[in-house]
């Protein structure tokens, strides 16, 4: 049976859904309905001092044995940063949810943004990998916060699972019990029974080391290699290819949605994992002369896109929480 | 089981003459009396934040600041754990000073352990929140202008509330004191005065292990009063 649920209750759904046991958010809107909805469930919660307090009960429920999650938007998310780091470091599953708004700072409470997609991948000190989705609708919102959770709990790191404003309040009618995604279980021992040490120190034999760079080389590109492994069973992506074009269009999210209605005069790459970048992107680019990125952004994914298929690309930027179809197609017409 | 199961002998370096020895043997001997092998350790950053890697246990050394509400989540998840933090006033009062507010209103059922040593010792000596007025140190070359932070009022203003405040120059009380903070169900705050000798004490004319004891055991009184006045000890609580 259809309902009507917005984004943020379909996020929560596929949160409780997904095995969730623990919860702790601090309130910002957009996404303070994801608190507001968990609160009523079963799910055991903590409403939290700040951003800070919240992700770090998270890891500690996490490491606890409860599958847990925290949502937030731009300005909590960074704040969340160097939690980030630690999880990543910790081997610690938990899912983020950052339902994006336009920044820097209070910026345009809240309107819709996808600034953040470079602070997702790069925002904590250090070198890390993680894993990101971008869902573009009510019902997409509901399975890819169980894909999140089930890679947060494979790969035993912390995995964000982006919104934006428009998203996020978006009320679409959806059958939720028709979407069937396998639940990943979890799969290390809770604390209380062994001598683990965990910690944010490099650590060797349980012992920390932070004095043998040799120690950090191989714990690095291990726990590189665990994420980038876990990462190729959740390449979701949705690609339409046109004969008649020699111009890909890349866009994620509620911009995806929007230009989904040019399919007909262009080719549309729709990356749902935003990163790692999907790896399909290189051979579908050989077949574009020219590719334009359209994000709501001053060209963020744009840059990571230049560098990971090494080409220039055009950039079309919706800035401000401003989406208009019709400057997108003035744009492009323009460029191409 | 003896205290020294809990103890990951091979590892302590902590500075000879350190109370956060005494310290930790402590909270060792008691988690052993109270047989709490079901004991998670969370600690900070920090000389006190080793203190996750020196016990026998399942142990999170959490960021900086953030032992409290990593401890309240592994509480809140599995509440029959026995969730102690360990960590110094630094870590606890200074960038962590809102998880303690909080944690204390919410009454989280945790017990924390704070090394009040007057400085950021590890990082060499900078003013610490309970660096006393007048006190020397790296970042207070003239004396501290401002005053100590008062954690009594803070952690009592609460509707039920566990504080003590003792040092390692008084064991049976600084003992007395870890037993009935692990036994108090809600949150339970244990101050423990232990000036840091090599970078707040060498400043300060209390620059060795023994002049610290004497320091302290001159200064502190331990009390049976409801309201500690600055130099006494005690245990004030209401469940």
């Amino acid at each position: 049976m259809k309902n009507l649920i917005t984004g943020n209750e379909a996020i929560t759904k596929g949160l409780i859904k997904s095995g969730l046991k623990f919860f702790s958010a601090y309130p910002i809107t957009p996404s303070s309905q994801i608190l507001h909805s968990l609160i009523k469930s079963k799910v055991t919660h903590i409403i939290a001092e700040d951003e800070i307090a919240a992700i770090n009960m998270v890891i500690g429920a996490s490491l606890a044995g409860s599958k847990a999650a925290t949502a937030t938007s731009g300005p909590g998310f960074s704040l969340k940063q160097e939690s980030i780091g630690y999880a990543f470091k910790t081997n610690t599953p938990l899912v983020i949810v950052n339902a994006q708004r336009v920044g820097p700072s209070t910026g345009m409470p809240t309107y819709s943004s996808q600034g953040d997609i470079l602070a997702v991948k790069h925002g904590s000190h250090g070198d890390y990998v993680n894993i990101v989705f971008y869902p573009n609708s009510v019902e997409e919102c509901y399975r890819y916060s169980i894909e999140a959770m089930n890679a947060a709990e494979e790969s035993l790191s912390p995995v964000i699972l982006l919104t934006d404003g428009m998203l996020s309040m978006m009320t679409e009618s959806v059958d939720l019990k028709g979407i069937k995604v396998e639940i990943k279980k979890r799969d290390f021992k809770p604390l209380g029974k062994e001598k683990r040490k965990i910690s944010g120190l490099l650590t060797k034999d349980n012992l920390p080391c932070t004095t043998e760079p040799k120690v950090y080389q191989e714990w690095y590109a291990e726990r590189k290699a665990q994420i980038l492994n876990t990462s190729k069973k959740y390449e979701f992506y949705e690609y339409s290819g046109n004969k008649k074009s020699d111009t890909l269009l890349i866009a994620y999210g509620t911009t995806s949605r929007v230009i989904s209605e040019l399919k007909n005069e262009y080719a549309i790459f729709r990356p749902i994992r935003l990163f790692p970048i999907i790896s399909k992107l290189k051979t579908i680019a050989e077949s574009y002369k020219k590719i334009v990125v359209i994000e709501m952004n001053d060209s963020q994914y744009q840059g990571e896109l230049q560098s990971f298929l090494h080409r220039e690309l055009q950039s079309i930027t919706q800035l401000g929480g401003e989406l208009s179809l019709n400057k997108i197609k003035n744009e492009l017409k323009r460029l191409c | 089981m003896s205290s020294k199961d809990f103890v990951n002998e091979a590892v302590i370096k902590w500075c000879t003459g350190c109370g956060l020895n005494s310290m930790f043997y402590s909270t060792c001997a008691v988690l052993d009396e109270l047989k709490l092998k079901n004991t998670v350790i969370v600690s900070g950053i920090g000389c006190s934040g080793r203190a996750a890697s020196y016990f026998n246990l399942d142990t999170i050394h959490s960021m900086h600041g953030r032992a409290i509400p990593t401890a309240a989540g592994v509480k809140t998840a599995n509440p029959k754990l026995n969730v102690v933090v360990f960590s110094g006033d630094g870590d606890l009062l200074s960038i962590g000073g809102n998880h303690l507010l909080h944690a204390a209103r919410r009454n989280d059922n945790i017990t924390v352990i704070c090394n009040s040593n007057e400085v950021f010792g590890m990082t060499g000596g900078q003013a610490s929140p309970t660096t006393r007025k007048g006190g020397i140190t790296l970042t207070t070359p003239e004396g501290n202008t401002a005053n100590k932070i008062n954690i009594q009022p803070i952690v009592t203003s609460n509707e039920k509330y566990f504080y003590a405040r003792t040092t390692p120059a008084h064991p049976e009380h600084l003992t007395k004191c870890l037993t009935e903070a692990m036994e108090h169900q809600g949150f339970a705050f244990v101050e423990v005065i232990n000036p840091c000798y090599v970078n707040f004490g060498r400043r300060n004319n209390i620059s060795t292990p023994k002049e610290i004891l004497t320091y302290l055991r001159t200064t502190f009184n331990i009390s049976a009063s409801t309201r500690l006045a600055e130099n006494q000890l005690g245990i004030i609580k209401n469940a």
